[in-house]
């Protein structure tokens, strides 16, 4: 007995020396480098839209980016659900505007160089870029097809071909329903209803989750029109797909998007750091140029890739109205698509 | 220790499995403990020196760049800016620095109005001309660390970038475009997985899947991490190493065939040791068994000599040792039976040989007083006389030719008569008698001569002073024995007298001065083993009993002393 005693403790003195040892030699490998300086952001945004920006913003500032993409409903609540994130980049000023309390007050010193109309969006927003809605074409797939305008969405040939991502989960999405409305509706969005009952019918039941589902689905054929913004659009096309840009005959609405830092942030340094280098006259510089987005200042020209402001039927929205009204409607049209899906 | 004391079997049992299997299985577990250490801290540790040695070999290179930028930017800044007239100069530092390469790699010379000065590639990127790039990447870059040479991550280009400034003002820019090749090679050379990032963890280079995240940033579980990293299922051991000049180096290593190997090990082993354990548990089941079979059958013939049966016999042809065991056993046996034989012959004899001794032992006293009476018979009453000696001479006939030890109770109660007879005569009606033997008794066996010592005893002690005797003696059977009882009406016996008598009766060696019943008893006990024998009451002036017990024996076993066994 006692030689097996001694021999299981030489085997347990064995394994207590290998598990130190490993123990040891993994503890002194893993030196957990957490980066002091770290901002979450959280954004509906296309990666390739976001990737230079936040790469430029980490090499400039030495601020690290933790990036979580999803729509902005989803972001929103998020948000109040009280996940840790610092700021919510993207959404437009309309739909995140009804959670105004949600946010940090903070406003820009770059905000003086803004567009009047882009100024004073809301204490706790700031305005990052303009953002007309805009129909997304795969040109291979369009054939003898003229779409120019909401009424071309109307043509039997398009019956289920159609990218449209719901209004509950995307902004952009509600953007186009309220663009929708004012046009359709000559300017007054109860007098469009008619208009979108006849489009619901169109998309088959087909409602997608997220607006880059849209521009996705058109850049890879999956369908043949999407309803989304300006900026996604450009990206497609700068990257070498099959797509183009149509602006609505009807009349386009064009709202901005901004940057909301949270209430609860961790770094609100850091989160009022990444508010201002995306505002900042270099940044938007080349969000313009190279991004395909219009910028929020005077001081910065349009990408050559946009059409000119002054060429584009533009309309005005009632933001308030459009605020006040935002659910009704969305239920509106959900009931729409929901008889739609029954049937 | 209080514990049981296991069998033999148990023990070897236990012995087979604790000794052969219990260090074996150690052993074996503790070399994988080993293995599977080593293999980590094995790997752990090329990864670490591969990172190192990329690392190194990247800070050369690039020390090499940043020395060719100080070199040309003193041939500029010697020239005040006029690169024209140094075009040669700079091309010669160029190829002069990046001979060691294949590619001379992109080297331009920008004014700060983004105009190119010098290119060796005749091509400047977007990202230095185009306006929106004044104060953004690159440029950013230049205008925030004046004089100082960086390296720069830019569009998946790396870029080793110095602002010459006078100043405050940026007076020219040199940067050089890195030809992806030249640090490829050198993970190339190292044939493991690495990848190599900015300080902000944006990827340059990359020969891995699945560890960058879809901004093409390095997996931020990776990020500043070195050790042990699961990703996705899949595990690495990671390394990470910064290059002085802005760049990481990640190394890995992919473990997971290794692991999967490893467990695929440790599973079959397992599997082998259980199937080995449940073997062993069971062939030691039979084989202990096998091999104590031989120390089982000593014990049990051990356990059978204890219990009396000396006919067993150990035969042992398994091992050398207890075979000699065995036939020392047997030997040892039959000694002990020839022993026993003998003994017990001896015994016979001796036995035998007594009782024909206390037999004869009656016949000088009897003869003697006998004849004295016959002496005074024949000048009193000669017929009296004449029968005395018939019944003499039918005594003695019947002692002397009666060769048989036993006779039947109704033999012995014949010829007693004769003695009786005698005793009547000589006594005359001073002694009576009355026998009562039961008639089922009749053919029972019995020493012969059994009864006439009781009536010699009684007589020799009862009359004393009386004038009367009466002497009855009575025979049944109780239970398996018969009982003879011997009563008389005499004086009694003197208590010192009947104690002296008792201890001789039960003490074979002493020198017994009361031979009758000395003999009847000591005859009984050899002749028959058991508790038999003879017992004597007295008491003075009412009379003497005498009892005599023996087994119930019928005349088919006739003439054996050992008929027990």
């Amino acid at each position: 007995m006692k030689r097996v005693h001694r021999i299981l403790a030489a085997l347990i003195v064995l394994v207590v020396i290998a598990a130190t040892a490993y123990g040891v030699i993994s503890r002194n490998g893993v030196a957990k480098g957490e980066a002091e300086n770290k901002i979450v952001v959280v954004s509906p945004h296309p990666i390739e839209f976001m990737k230079p920006l936040v790469s430029e913003f980490e090499a400039q500032t030495g601020i690290t980016v933790e990036v979580i993409r999803c729509g902005t409903s989803e972001a929103v609540s998020r948000i109040q659900d009280g996940e840790k994130i610092d700021v919510l980049w993207g959404g437009s000023v309309l739909s995140v505007g009804s959670y105004e309390d949600l946010f940090l007050p903070y406003t820009t010193e770059n905000e003086k160089s803004f567009y009047s109309e882009y100024r004073n969006a809301g204490n706790a927003l700031t305005c990052f870029t303009d953002v007309p809605s805009i129909l997304m074409v795969n040109t291979d797939l369009l054939g003898d097809m003229e779409i120019d305008g909401y009424e071309d969405l109307l043509s039997p040939a398009l019956a289920g071909k159609i990218a449209y991502a719901s209004p509950v989960k995307s902004s952009s999405s509600f953007e186009h329903l309220t663009n929708m409305l004012y046009a359709m509706g000559d300017g007054d969005p109860d007098k469009g209803w008619d208009y979108v009952e006849k489009f619901t019918t169109q998309l088959s039941g087909k409602l997608l989750e997220s607006s880059s589902d849209v521009y996705q689905g058109v850049a890879s054929g999956k369908f043949v029109v999407g309803l989304t913004f300006e900026e996604a659009a450009i990206t497609m096309l700068k990257g070498g797909k099959h797509v183009k840009v149509v602006y609505m005959e009807e009349g386009v609405v064009s709202t901005p998007d901004g940057i909301y830092i949270n209430k609860n942030a961790e770094n609100p340094d850091g989160a009022a750091a990444f508010v201002d280098f995306m505002t900042d006259v270099d940044t938007q510089h080349y969000i313009a140029t190279d991004l395909g987005r219009r910028s929020v200042r005077e001081d910065v020209n349009s990408s050559a890739l946009v059409k000119a402001k002054e060429d584009i039927r533009l309309l005005q929205v009632d933001k308030d109205k459009v605020l006040k009204d935002r659910s009704e409607w969305v239920d509106k049209f959900m009931s729409y698509m929901g008889e739609d899906g029954n049937e | 220790m209080s514990k049981d004391i296991k069998s033999f079997q148990d023990n070897i049992r236990r012995t087979f499995i604790l000794f052969s299997l219990t260090p074996v299985i150690a052993i074996v577990f503790t070399a994988i403990l080993l293995f599977i250490f080593t293999w980590s801290a094995y790997m752990a540790e090329t990864t670490r020196e591969d990172s190192k040695s990329i690392a190194g070999d990247v800070d050369i290179i690039l020390d090499t760049y940043y020395a060719m930028l100080t070199d040309v930017e003193f041939v500029v800044s010697t020239a005040d800016i006029d690169v024209e007239k140094v075009r040669d100069r700079v091309f010669s530092i160029l190829y002069s620095r990046t001979s060691d390469f294949d590619d001379i790699g992109n080297l331009m010379i920008m004014s700060p109005e983004k105009r190119a000065l010098f290119t060796s590639k005749n091509s400047v990127p977007e990202c230095l001309t185009g306006e929106e790039y004044d104060n953004w990447g690159i440029w950013n870059r230049i205008k925030t660390h004046p004089n100082e040479t960086r390296t720069v991550l830019y569009g998946g280009n790396l870029y080793v970038v110095r602002g010459v400034f006078r100043g405050s003002d940026l007076k020219y820019a040199i940067i050089y475009s890195v030809p992806p090749q030249v640090i490829a090679n050198v993970i190339n050379n190292k044939n493991r997985y690495c990848i190599l990032t900015d300080l902000g963890g944006w990827v340059y280079l990359n020969n891995t899947q699945g560890l960058t995240d879809e901004f093409g940033q390095i997996n931020s579980l990776l990020e500043g991490n070195t050790g042990y990293a699961r990703i996705g299922g899949q595990k690495y051991i990671c390394y990470e190493t910064s290059v002085a000049k802005g760049l990481r180096v990640y190394t890995f290593s992919d473990i997971n065939r290794s692991t999967r190997m490893i467990i695929i090990l440790v599973v079959i082993v397992a599997v082998i040791f259980c199937a080995i354990i449940f073997i062993t548990y069971r062939s030691t089941a039979t084989s202990s068994e096998v091999y104590t079979r031989d120390v089982k059958k000593i014990e049990d013939a051990f356990e059978a000599v204890q219990q009396g049966n000396l006919d067993v016999s150990l035969s042992i042809d398994s091992s050398k040792e207890f075979q000699t065991i065995g036939n020392d056993f047997n030997e040892m046996l039959d000694g002990l039976k020839k022993q026993i034989e003998q003994n017990r012959e001896l015994a016979q004899n001796a036995a035998f040989s007594q009782v024909k001794q206390l037999e004869s032992q009656f016949n000088p006293h009897f003869l003697f007083n006998t004849l004295d009476n016959i002496r005074f018979m024949a000048k009193i009453d000669a017929a009296s006389a004449d029968k005395m000696i018939v019944s003499l001479s039918g005594l003695l006939r019947y002692s002397i030719r009666e060769t048989r030890e036993e006779v039947t109770v109704g033999e012995d109660l014949q010829h007693l008569q004769f003695y009786l007879n005698i005793l009547q005569i000589r006594f005359n009606k001073r002694f009576a008698y009355s026998i009562n033997v039961s008639e089922d008794i009749n053919d029972c066996l019995i020493p012969k001569l059994l009864l006439q010592p009781l009536l010699e005893n009684a007589v020799k002690y009862g009359f004393g002073e009386k004038e009367k005797l009466t002497v009855r003696i009575n025979g049944y059977q109780h239970q398996e024995r018969l009982i003879f009882i011997c009563e008389d009406d005499g004086v009694g016996i003197d208590e010192d007298v009947l104690e002296e008598l008792k201890h001789s009766i039960q003490n074979p060696d002493t020198q017994p001065a009361h031979f009758g019943l000395y003999n009847i008893h000591q005859r009984i006990r050899l002749m028959y083993n058991g508790d038999y024998g003879l017992d004597i009451w007295s008491k003075k002036g009412e009379g003497t009993t005498v009892r005599l017990t023996l087994p119930k024996r019928v005349e088919k076993n006739v003439q054996s002393f050992d008929s027990r066994g």
